[in-house]
């Protein structure tokens, strides 16, 4: 109650201090932000009642965000966010730009990671859902999959170094190193703990930071149209004792033609378990690679605009995974789920979208009914400022 | 009623909803059919380089109307990850977003009529020179 009634406060002033402040600030201060209403309906549950496999009916992601240039060389970022799982600082950081090649952020931010989470505002997606890959509590039958590859958003406490770099006017390098405090989990878990690494005490549980980076570059092919390949990686410890290590890595593509914008991003997850109770698996632990399983994750989508006020979206993405899993696991030792979403964008007015959707699953695991397909509606309202 | 059915459903609910929104409310955008010939290839920049990441209301509804700050806003989107907006590049935006901000300038100066500003568009949808 007392962290609601904190972060209340913390929202109150941020939005006050900006339209309260004299117009001189708005030469260095910027406020934007957005809300997203979702409605998630999915009729081929019994009554149409999903709640036992997801999240179904209303959620809604809203957040506040100011950023202030202190100087030509210091920025600072704070944003707001508002989500399912209340009030949380997705932005609290200082960038320390040297020159374009060198900039050194320090605080809390998502380190980079990928191409989606570079586009992290809910309002600059066409699709209310998040591909599988970085889908946080809203694809089907989340708890069995304990969530995608690297659930979106995954801000964390620490300190980044990153720089881009024009080549000429046709190659645009990017680099980003970095370490944070890292996915928790308790002693003995067998897979990440997301809402332990989300929740307080928001600092580390093992005295050992995760470090990654990423590298991407982006060619100029015309001028209305670019393309963009990354690599990325995540490499550290969750439990406690520091004996079970994680790694995330990662590579996308993107290319752009005018308005038509065409993704696709692979993930994979090696995750490493603690085998001392051979009573809490399905499988009986082999002794060769026992101690691990993989996550694997991707998708393509492609954006279409069709008018000023329309856009077409589709997306393919999947799961696959690989290794032993929790005796009370609905999941086998491979398993996998793939889907496809169609969707559109309408714009109703500057600052005021609708999307809608329609995902299709198809699990490679049947459920108590005997079912191995599930369909959902997205429909969604989106406000920016 | 199966998945098939669900999608077909989906397809023609988007068709038809799509239509009924295009014939009504504002784009992102500028109307570029609306804005003088010579500013067209500035605001053609800016449409496609500021719209990669997020929408064209981010900084058409920015509210900024002073030229020193859209410099330092373009310098920072420019060192985004995978910006795409190279250093020339900022040159026709910038360019754009000075006579944009103009008009706007004008506008919140001299307010239209009440009657007109009862319609969807405003001085901005109309082209950026007054």
């Amino acid at each position: 109650m007392n962290r609601a009634i904190v972060a209340l406060v913390v929202v109150v002033v941020s939005v006050a201090v900006p339209l309260l402040s004299p117009p001189a600030w708005a030469v260095d201060r910027t406020f934007s932000g957005s809300a997203q209403l979702d409605y998630l309906f999915v009729p081929t549950e019994k009554g149409a009642n999903a709640s036992a496999i997801g999240f179904d009916g209303f959620t809604t992601e809203a957040n506040v965000k100011v950023a202030a240039d202190i100087s030509q060389h210091l920025s600072a970022n704070v944003k707001l966010c508002y989500g399912c799982h209340g009030f949380e600082a997705d932005m609290a950081y200082f960038d320390y730009r040297v020159r374009d090649e060198l900039n050194i952020r320090v605080g809390r931010f998502s380190p980079s990671f990928g191409a989606f989470n570079v586009r992290h505002d809910p309002a600059n997606h066409g699709l209310s859902d998040k591909p599988l890959p970085y889908d946080m509590g809203r694809m089907l039958r989340r708890t069995d999959w304990n969530e995608g590859v690297l659930p979106s958003p995954f801000p964390d406490n620490g300190i980044e170094v990153n720089g881009t770099h024009w080549f000429g006017e046709w190659a645009q390098l990017d680099y980003a190193a970095y370490l944070v405090s890292g996915f928790k989990a308790s002693e003995n878990a067998l897979d990440l703990d997301f809402v332990q690494s989300r929740s307080t005490y928001y600092v580390d549980n093992n005295s050992r930071p995760t470090g990654g980076g990423r590298a991407s570059l982006t060619l100029t092919l015309s001028k209305t149209s670019d393309a963009t390949l990354g690599a990325s990686g995540m490499y550290g410890t969750f439990d406690p004792m520091n004996r079970l290590t994680y790694g995330i890595f990662g590579g996308d593509f993107s290319m752009r033609f005018g308005q038509t914008n065409l993704r696709m991003e692979y993930l994979v997850r090696r995750q490493e378990f603690d085998t001392s109770d051979a009573s809490l698996f399905k499988y009986p632990i082999a002794s060769k690679d026992g101690n691990f399983f993989l996550k694997h994750g991707a998708y393509i989508e492609l954006e279409q605009p069709v008018s000023g006020r329309v856009t077409m979206l589709g997306r393919i993405d999947g799961l696959y995974r690989d290794g032993n899993v929790a005796a009370t696991s609905e999941l086998l030792r491979r398993s996998d789920v793939g889907r496809a979403t169609f969707g559109s964008l309408f714009t109703i007015e500057r600052g005021l979208r609708v999307k809608a959707s329609t995902e299709v699953y198809k699990f490679s695991d049947v459920d108590p009914n005997g079912r191995t397909v599930e369909v959902g509606f997205h429909l969604a309202f989106v406000g920016v400022f | 009623m199966r998945w098939p059915a669900y999608v077909v459903g989906t397809i023609l609910a988007c068709s038809a909803a799509a239509s009924c929104v295009s014939a009504t409310g504002r784009a992102d955008g500028l109307d570029v059919s609306k804005l003088p010939e010579a500013e067209r290839a500035d605001y053609a920049v800016f449409a496609q380089r500021c719209s990669k990441c997020h929408s064209l209301e981010r900084p058409l509804e920015s509210g900024i109307d002073s030229d020193d700050f859209w410099v330092a806003y373009v310098e920072k989107m420019r060192r985004m990850p995978s910006s795409g907006i190279s250093p020339d590049d900022t040159v026709p935006i910038l360019r754009f977003l000075h006579r944009f901000s103009e008009t706007e300038r004008q506008r919140k100066a001299h307010p239209a009529p009440a009657a007109d500003d009862a319609g969807p568009t405003r001085a901005a949808d109309t082209g950026v020179s007054p």
